[in-house]
């Protein structure tokens, strides 16, 4: 099982690696190398930074045609980010429909304040921001939990904010046939409420079982 | 979580399991009407939307020639296309190998089927039917049950050979021994399939 641990966390480097490796000329962008704490529980989905990522300074559009500042929104809030788009038949939903049933099963949680609840903030940014309007965003986001934020806007602005979080996206590109093939992030990243660092990674094999068991310690900004 | 349980009759069950992923026994038949081709391990996550679902399920070949998952077709969809998925993007492609003496394994995360122009959104409990085309072998048709949103075959049933199909998922890589490891399929698809619901 140990092995396992290293091996999530071999690739999440290496994904950071590569990242820095191929960064497409945006030098600004800083360090998306993520230092990973080996000692995460041998058998945990979750794996927990040694250095935290900056919370990314993205101003979007969100599902109702408003502007999102995302740090100002969410600051000092328990925070939970994906980037992923609609067009997506597998991962993408199954994903946002984990932690949205987890996030579901909070309202049996004695120990949690309803406030300490309510403070907890799902954010899905769209990779597919040419296909994923607001209005489609709300309609998708209808399906899974209508509280989640959906933000969408200019595709640059989305990639250099999934890059400073190790997340490499690439553009949609359209195929002979017209086809769109769209690109979704690896993992699904959890900012403290205390510090707004990006300081727990899930990869797409964390399940519904995994958030729900973490996520009364996320929204404290403990380590899960 | 039943990863921590792992028995010795799970690794017993999985080391049986392997062994009929090599094809050195028989692997429960064949089923359908094709040569040697059965079908498994079938289910449908209740998609978001009315625009698209994705379809999942183990096509068994005990044959000793290998054939190709051409095309599909489902009452539910106005067109049901095969994926594969390349890194972080999902890609349509013409046909999947499925190799003499293996399985060809669609699963959340790898290969998948995506349903598109839906007549009607799927819901948990119903049932999608499909037709599989092969280049060599006759049409399987396969009753698809429509399981949960997040439902996952490894963590919602707690019989020995998925948890171990569980611990090596959670090396995140589609590897062969993660599809080795996949629940032998019965030549029944619908009967599989409702025997991994019996758990849920």
């Amino acid at each position: 099982m140990r092995k396992k641990t290293y091996a999530v966390a071999a690739l999440f480097a290496a994904a950071a690696l590569t990242l820095s490796a191929c960064g497409s000329g945006d030098s600004g962008s800083d360090n998306a190398v993520a230092e990973v704490s080996t000692e995460t529980g041998a058998d945990k989905a979750a794996t927990v930074l040694d250095k935290p990522f900056e919370k990314p300074d993205l101003v979007l559009t969100d599902t109702h045609g408003k502007k999102y500042d995302l740090r100002e929104a969410t600051a000092g809030k328990p925070t939970l980010i994906y980037f992923g788009y609609t067009n997506c038949p597998d991962v993408c939903p199954l994903t946002m429909n984990n932690i949205a049933v987890a996030k579901k099963q909070l309202a049996q949680d004695k120990k949690l304040s309803q406030a300490e609840k309510d403070s907890l903030r799902i954010v899905f940014v769209t990779t597919d921001p040419e296909r994923d309007t607001p209005a489609a965003l709300g309609k998708w986001l209808k399906g899974i939990d209508s509280d989640v934020v959906g933000l969408t806007g200019s595709f640059d602005t989305i990639q250099a904010g999934a890059r400073t979080l190790g997340i490499s996206i690439e553009a949609p590109t359209k195929g002979k046939d017209g086809k769109v093939t769209s690109m979704h992030g690896t993992q699904v990243i959890a900012f403290s409420p205390k510090t707004d660092g990006g300081y727990v990674l899930y990869g797409e094999d964390a399940t519904v079982d995994d958030y729900t068991k973490d996520l009364p310690a996320l929204i404290k900004g403990a380590k899960p | 979580m039943t990863r921590r349980t792992a028995s010795a009759a799970a690794l017993v069950a999985a080391a049986a399991l392997i062994l009929t992923g090599c094809g050195d026994s028989d692997s429960g038949g064949s089923g359908g009407s094709g040569g040697g081709l059965s079908v498994g391990s079938a289910y449908m996550p209740q998609p978001v939307s009315d625009s698209m679902a994705a379809g999942f399920l183990v096509i068994a070949n005990d044959g000793g020639a290998g054939d190709h998952l051409a095309s599909v077709t489902s009452d539910v969809a106005g067109e049901v296309t095969i994926h594969t998925t390349v890194g972080q993007s999902m890609e349509q492609v013409k046909d999947l190998d499925i190799p003499a003496h293996g399985k060809l394994v669609l699963e959340s995360g790898g290969d998948h089927l995506m349903f598109e122009k839906l007549k009607r959104k799927p819901k948990e409990g119903d049932t999608v039917s499909l037709e599989l085309r092969f280049t060599k072998s006759d049409p399987i048709k396969v009753e698809m049950p429509v399981k949960s949103a997040t439902y996952q075959p490894s963590t919602a049933t707690k019989s020995a050979s998925q948890s171990s199909s569980q611990s090596s998922s959670r090396s995140s890589s589609h590897s062969a021994a993660r599809a080795a490891a996949f629940p032998a399929t019965s030549p029944m698809p619908a009967l599989s399939a409702l025997s991994t619901t019996s758990h849920h």
